[in-house]
């Protein structure tokens, strides 16, 4: 009888630890990556088509900064991603239940166990698909304001290298930093 | 009616000489002019006024030295190759050429002389009167748009975070 509670505990505990752990998954790591890597890619065409850097000679610069920026950013979508979920779980919670009840109610043969971990396993769905979408969205227009701001007024008089390779760490960077943040409570 | 008759011929003589004397002035001037004004402001550093015009006389005069007044401000007019055409132009700040029109009053040596004179004796210059006058209506420079591209952009991103970040603070909240 122990036993299977200590099981059973495990189950839950295991599902929620992979529900809310910091890893993401193979599919959403993929979009994290490919939207960090388009969002860093679109400076290259301000400093090519505004700031006049030509491209082929900065080729090997443009290609280093944009795979740094590229991991800073998908580095800030994971812990944005990771603080959001929670939240929006809580958030949603109420409308999941109340969606999944509806329809498993005519279930009869469905135990309370087993509505109960459906409840979970949407609420998960739903918090992670909100959160990653989310996430990126948030970053993006943070990284895009700092990239800006840094370039066209903070940097503005330094020569366009210099000015590509400082606002594109300080904004990767700043934006990693500020995925760190813990919210003010 | 015979020394009636001599009378009004001498008259009439005399009435018609000065359209076949050459004399120093130019009768009925008639000017064809060309005026250029400075149209935008981001690539210069002044505003260029240049009018172009080609002055005939009456009386056939060639080679007369003309002096343009704009604002209380003489120069001469350079005068073309073919003696007839001539161009004047100046160039100040953007500031002190505004929009409008100029009206530049041109003097040949003998009405110069008078400008001069009065302006030394702080006179009022706008009694001189001039040989012609020319209208530059200048339309005003362009100085850029109203709006930096660049900070129409930042505002544009700024918005955008904000109601990101809004939205991200009511999650959390």
């Amino acid at each position: 009888m122990a036993g299977g509670k200590l099981q059973k505990l495990t189950k839950e505990e295991e599902l929620l630890l992979q529900d809310f752990s910091r890893n993401v998954s193979t599919k959403s790591s993929a979009l994290f990556y490919g939207n960090a890597f388009i969002v860093s890619a679109i400076p290259l065409w301000l400093f090519w088509r505004v700031h006049q850097m030509d491209p082929y000679q900065s080729a090997i610069l443009f290609v280093i900064m944009t795979m740094i920026s590229t991991w800073l950013v998908a580095f800030a979508y994971k812990n944005v991603k990771f603080v959001l979920k929670h939240k929006i779980a809580q958030k949603r919670e109420d409308a999941v239940t109340r969606e999944v009840m509806k329809k498993v109610a005519d279930d009869k043969k469905m135990s309370k166990k087993e509505k109960d971990e459906r409840i979970l396993w949407k609420k998960n769905e739903v918090a992670d698909y909100e959160a990653t979408t989310f996430s990126i969205f948030y970053n993006n227009s943070l990284y895009l304001v700092l990239i800006i701001l840094a370039s066209f007024y903070l940097l503005r008089t330094f020569n366009p290298t210099v000015n590509y390779i400082v606002s594109v760490l300080a904004a990767g960077g700043l934006l990693a930093l500020f995925s760190t943040s813990t919210p003010a409570k | 009616m015979a020394t009636s008759r001599m009378v009004l011929a001498a008259l009439a003589i005399l009435a018609v000489l000065p359209v076949f004397t050459s004399g120093d002035t130019c009768l009925r001037p008639s000017v064809v002019s060309q005026t250029y004004t400075s149209s935008e402001a981001m690539m210069a550093t002044e505003t260029v006024v240049i009018v172009e015009f080609t002055l005939t006389c009456a009386n056939n005069l060639k080679d007369v030295n003309l002096y343009a007044e704009i604002n209380g401000r003489t120069l001469p007019a350079t005068r073309g190759q073919n003696s007839k055409t001539y161009q004047v132009s100046w160039s100040d700040d953007h500031k002190n050429i505004p929009a409008g029109t100029y009206t530049v009053r041109f003097f040949d040596e003998d009405k110069y002389a008078a400008l001069r004179k009065a302006q030394r004796s702080g006179d009022n210059t706008a009694d001189i009167e001039p040989l012609f006058t020319i209208d530059v209506n200048h339309k005003g420079t362009y100085s850029g748009p109203f709006i930096q591209a660049e900070a129409l952009a930042t505002c544009v991103a700024i918005l955008v975070w904000y109601l990101a970040y809004s939205t991200k603070s009511n999650l959390q909240s």
